[in-house]
Parts: structure tokens; sequence; C-alpha cells
């Protein structure tokens, strides 16, 4: 039976809608949702790339590799818990916010060293909204916006049409962001801002995804204009206001400490500067094989984003909610909690 | 090609329905006489503006497919392709819907033999939330509280919970960047010729469905539902069959105007310099269907550009379907970075067919002049 449904698509925090087509409970086909107030039916590679992870669906746990029963993998991983004073977990902005309080509550509970990577950026209580990058008078961009987060950059291309001045700051030699911009700089932020500062008034917006340092992020809250902070991760916004965020730096360290890690919800062997098998055990919780579940010492399935129901808080910090599109046995991220708690 | 007035003898239907509610009829008699596995109709999903193409399995569903719903600018060829080729199904179509059917038809992607296609007549669609917007900008009324829409005499009429109605000229609304998509605004097939049937409400007399009956299938579909004593029909005056086809002539003669008004832009388009390369026109094309074997994917096309090169990227795409083009607009509806896609492959087109005489998914070929589907490695 042939069925399209709405849900929310999980590539990054724009919080785009996306239709999916489902035959028989499996997903096999994406279509747009032109009815979504965030990207009317428009998405980009990566969401519509985004169904793709469900031919490595896990449904089994596994144990070096090899599958076992679930419960057996449950009490190997309250066992590596309860054994070992260094157990660090890693939290996600791919969690929604229920499954992200569930995490920390269970870190604090059991003592356990608790680390979210938010890209370097922070939590601003006060955001820009995408109806205010659009009818900005100047937009300044720092990052190729308009080709990593598509649908935040289609508002700056109506700023664009409707008057708006652009500058950029983007460190590579060729952009599509440049290509739309009145000037673009490739050197520091601070030196960016310093720039072009002037031209800002009450209607600009600052819209980056990335930062040089953590002290761009403090001159670009003290300008006192709007801003739009655009994170990689669904929910790294959400989960900024229930956790800290930790730099690289930070988790590298914790990491070199670390005896048990859990991995809740993300492929993060590539994005750090770290040798993960250094670690005795990784126990990771993933809907999808992945390069971390690939390193992983012990692995759990989990529900995938189309399979529960949550929420989440995009760019703009709108929450938004998202229900289940198919049937599935696998246990979400608060029920295998509660199983390792056991 | 004959015509007739028709409407539903089911109530429920006949109140639910745009204009009489014939095209539910037909659906549910297909459905009850098991003629059909499935319907492919729109249906509302969260509100009006959100038509969503839902098959129907059991004729009891079908009222919620009922009415028409303009801010719904969806396609059904690529799906009846992907996902339904094996299933003897009946779907209501667009005029550009058909016409991707039937180049879909003439590539041997997909079996008329297990489709009926009943037309709708179709002065334009608009985009769910432009459309929103639109309604808040222009009319006394909170978008939340529009129960219906249609489109008549020149005018977006929104009705409201409280059963009032509003108007306002689309001239107007496009005027001022709103009403109907672009692609519809320049689209002068209105009337969808190679469906089975094509249904609407010009010059259809209150509470009844003007069909054009376009083929012997159609015919058929109109007899049997009769005889299943679901639908009543009776012949059209002159005067209505004339009006009809007045309505008609003034909607492809503005469309006519507008392409006109359009067509020289194309050559000053400096879009292409935001393409990202996300292949968004391509996947979601009705026209493209050789997927992993397009040539965009192989590895002669050296384009790693971002952006690429208009030339060689929407260049592979031209020659290959830009002939068959139908103008149906999803290539701009899904482009993140709203470049005006369907414009250009719409103009060459047109071009093709001032030189060809073929109109894609409308003339009678076999095949669209000069085509092959014969693909050669560089």
């Amino acid at each position: 039976m042939l069925e399209i449904k709405h849900t929310l698509c999980p590539s990054c925090s724009v919080g785009c809608g996306i239709n999916v087509i489902l035959e028989n409970n499996a997903v096999v086909g994406t279509f747009p949702y032109k009815r979504h107030p965030v990207n009317a039916g428009k998405n980009c590679a990566n969401g519509r790339n985004s169904i793709g992870n469900f031919v490595n669906k896990i449904n089994e746990a596994s144990i070096s590799q090899a599958n076992v029963d679930l419960d057996k993998a449950f009490a190997e991983v309250s066992k590596e818990i309860n054994a070992n004073d260094k157990v660090t977990v890693f939290l996600s902005g791919n969690n929604s916010l229920a499954d992200a309080e569930a995490i920390k509550s269970f870190s604090e509970e059991k003592n356990l060293d608790l680390v979210f990577y938010a890209d370097d950026l922070r939590n601003f209580e006060d955001v820009a909204s995408y109806d205010d990058v659009e009818d900005a008078s100047c937009v300044l961009v720092i990052g190729d916006v308009l080709y990593e987060n598509p649908l935040i950059g289609r508002r700056i291309v109506h700023a664009k049409q409707n008057g708006a001045k652009i500058f950029s700051n983007i460190k590579a030699e060729k952009s599509v962001t440049a290509n739309i911009s009145d000037e673009t700089t490739s050197g520091s932020v601070q030196e960016f801002l310093d720039t072009y500062k002037d031209n800002l008034d009450d209607s600009s917006v600052v819209v980056f995804n990335t930062v040089d340092c953590e002290d761009d992020l403090d001159k670009i809250e003290e300008l006192g204009f709007k801003i739009l902070p655009v994170y990689s991760k669904t929910n790294t916004k959400g989960i900024l206001s229930i956790a800290d965020s930790n730099s690289k730096e930070e988790i590298i360290e914790a990491l070199n400490d670390t005896k048990v890690l859990l991995i809740f919800n993300d492929d993060v062997v590539d994005d750090f500067d770290f040798d993960f098998k250094s670690i005795s055990k990784v126990i990771s919780f993933s809907a999808f094989k992945n390069n971390t579940t690939e390193i992983s010492d012990i692995v759990i399935p989990i529900k995938s984003w189309l399979e529960y129901e949550g929420s989440v808080v995009n760019a703009m910090g709108e929450t938004q909610t998202f229900v289940p599109v198919m049937e599935s046995d696998v246990l979400s991220v608060e029920e295998v909690i509660e199983k390792i708690k056991g | 090609m004959s015509y007739v007035l028709a409407k539903s003898k089911d109530e429920e239907i006949h109140k639910a329905g745009e204009c009489g509610g014939a095209v539910t009829s037909i659906f549910k008699y297909l459905l009850d006489e098991g003629l059909v596995d499935g319907v492919l109709a729109l249906r509302p999903c969260d509100d009006v503006y959100d038509g969503v193409p839902t098959l129907i399995t059991n004729s009891e569903d079908l009222i919620g497919t009922a009415g028409s719903y303009h801010c719904a600018p969806t396609m059904v060829g690529d799906l009846i392709q992907k996902y339904l080729i094996d299933k003897k199904i009946a779907v209501s179509v667009k005029p550009c819907d058909i016409r991707s059917i039937d180049e879909l038809i003439k590539r041997h992607k997909i079996n008329p033999d297990n489709l009926y296609t009943i037309g709708l007549n179709c002065g334009g669609t608009v985009s769910p939330v432009s459309g929103r917007k639109m309604i808040d900008l222009f009319y006394e009324a909170n978008p939340d509280d529009v129960i219906s829409e249609e489109i008549d005499k020149g005018q977006f009429i929104i009705e409201l919970a409280d059963g009032s109605e509003e108007a306002v000229k689309i001239h107007d609304l496009e005027e001022k960047g709103y009403g109907r998509r672009n692609n519809c605004q320049r689209c002068d097939v209105k009337i969808p010729r190679k469906a089975n049937l094509a249904c609407g409400n010009w010059g259809a007399e209150d509470g009844w469905t003007f069909i054009e009956i376009n083929d012997e299938k159609g015919q058929e579909l109109i007899d049997g539902a009769k005889k299943a004593g679901i639908l009543e029909t009776k012949s059209p005056s002159d005067a209505a069959v004339e009006g009809r086809s007045k309505v008609e002539n003034i909607m492809i003669k503005m469309a006519k105007k507008n392409q006109d008004a359009t067509y020289p832009s194309v050559n000053g388009i400096d879009d292409w310099s935001r393409c990202i390369s996300c292949y968004a026109c391509r996947d979601i094309c009705p026209i493209c269907w050789c997927y992993e074997n397009c040539e965009l994917n192989k590895s002669y096309f050296d384009e790693k550009d971002i952006p690429p090169s208009p030339i060689a990227f929407q260049g592979v795409r031209l020659s290959h379907m830009s002939f068959s083009c139908c103008d149906c607009g999803q290539c701009d509806d899904v482009c993140p970075m709203d470049i005006p896609v369907s414009l250009i492959f719409d103009k060459l087109q047109k071009k093709y067919c001032n030189r060809t005489g073929y109109v894609a998914g409308v003339s009678t070929d076999s095949k669209p002049p000069l085509y092959s589907p014969d693909k050669v490695e560089l």
C-alpha cells in the first residue's frame, strides 16, 4: 500500500518539512512537502538522501560485531557502566528534546561525564527568524550558507532580490554564497565584522554556520543586531537549552580519559581527530550502521527518526514536533535508557 | 469526442464534490466494480492547502478526496511510474499530469492498459505557502479559516467556515507577484484531452460537471457508472458547449500573452550562478526516467564545480528531455535556490514545437520527432 506522510528533515537545524513515500511500511522515496512553512516543498540533496540510511538499518544488537540477544547486550552495557569510573556519554544534536533530557538525567544519576558538541557555536536566546532574513536590509553571512544550509540560503537570496546588501566571509575560493554577495572576504571573521558592521541597521541579520574561534561569537553578539546561528544537526539549538556544549578540544580531552564511551544517535568518529579504538569499550546506540557503529564494541538498535514521536528546536528557535510514520518494534532512546538502568 | 453533463446520484458525494461529484462517483464505480486496485487522488492532509496524493482502495474513503485543491501543485506521473507500475489504477489528472503520463507511456514506462485517467480542467494552481500569504495580504480573512477555494471567472475565490465567500481578481493578485504559479500562468493546455475524460465546471450548470469524453474508454466509464446507478447524465446545450470553449480560449489567449512577455527574459537569466548541484530539478522531473543511468552520473561528466557550468549541467538535461517538457513547474517548485528552471525548458519545448509541430504530451506522435532512448557511451 502506497502512502505519503509528513515528517521533518533530519539533516540539519533548518527544520524543513519532507514527505516520505512508504510502501508496505518500508520507506521508498521522498515527495515535496509544499505546505511546509519553512521550505515550501524544497529540500536539499542531504534532505532528500536522508532516507538512503534505511538500507543500513540496524535491527539487532551486536557485541564485537556479532548479533546477540538484546537483553544480553543491555546486561553487557550495564556491566560496563557499573564496572568503570571513567564513563563518558556523547549527547548529540540528533537527539530529540525528550531523548536529550533522558540522556542527561541518566548521566547525572549514574555520575557519568556528559559531552555535547554544538559545532563550536553556542546558544543565543534571541535569534532572527527566517522571515527576518528575507526582510533584512543587509545580511552578513559567515560560511557558505547557500550551499550548506540551502533553505536558509534561499531566504538570503530573497533578501537580495528585495534589495538587501549581502556581505559574506567564506574561506573557500569559490562558493555560491559569494556569487550572490555584493562583497566577499576570506580573512578572519573579526576583520570581516569590523569591515562591514557600519552597513548594519535594525533590520539587518548576521547569519553564520561557522566561526574562527569563540571570541567571534562574543563579537557577533556585541554588535547588537539580529543573529541567526545555523547548526549542523537537527536539534542542536534545543539541546543547548538542556546541556552545556563543549569545544572539540574539551571533548578530545575527555575522550583521552575515557574507558567506556556511550554514543547516542550519532556518527562521530570522523568528526574528531581522535583514535576512538583507543577507548576500551565504545557503545553505540544507533538506528543505522555507520562508521561509528563499525568501530563500536557494542551496538544497540534504536528507533529511527521515522519511527518515534518527538520534538526539536530549529535554528530560529521554533519548537517542531514530529510523529512516527512507520511501525517499529525497536526501542526508543528513552526505553533503551530504562533498560540499561534496569 | 462527445460532451455530457453529469452529477452524482449519491447525495453525500454530490454535496462534497466541486460540481456535482461526477469524478468521485466514477471513481466509486471503478472501485466497487473491482475494475481497479486503487484510486490515486488528492486528499487534504493538514488543511485545504495541503493536498497529498493518496491511494484509495476502499470506496468509502473516496469522500475525503472530493472537491478541488488548487493549492496542491502535485504530480502523479512519477508516482505511477515508480511505485504503481503493476497496479491497475484510476487517477485524477491535471493537464500537466496527463501530459507527463503520455510522455512516459511513449517511453514504455507506464502501461496505459493499467490506467483510467479522469482529467480535470485546470486554470492553474497556487503554491500553498504563497497562497496562504496571499490570502493574508489581499483578503479580509485568516488563511486558517478557509475551508475551500476555487478559481472561477478570473477570480480566486475562498469560502470561509462561516459560509461567507471572498473573491479577488487573479490578474490583480498576479500583478503583485501572487496568484497562480509562474508556469501555470503561461500554460496553454487547459483541458486534459489525452485523459479518458476531461471534467470541470466550465460551461456546466450549477451542481453538474461538464465532461468531455475523449475516447472509448471514457465512454465506457460514463456508461458503466450510469448503469451502476451512481451517475446521472444529460446532454449539454449548445450554449454550454460554446461557453466552455470560450473560457478555454480566453485562458489560452492569456497564457500566450504571458509567454510573449516572459520568454524573452530567459536570455538575461543569471540565476544559474547560485545552482548548488543538488539535482532536485532532475529528480522531480516527471519526464526524466534514467535514474542511475543519467548522463549526469557518468564518470566522464566531470563537473565538480559548485555552481556547475549551466551549459554542462542543464545543457545535458535540456538536450535529453526539453522537447518533452510539459511545463509542470515541479523543477521550479523544488529548487532550493528558486532558479526558474521550467521557464528555460518550456521555452525550448516551444521552439521545438515551432520546428516540428510536436506538443509534449499532447501530440499523437508515437515519440517526439528525432527522439531516441539509446545512450552512447562517450
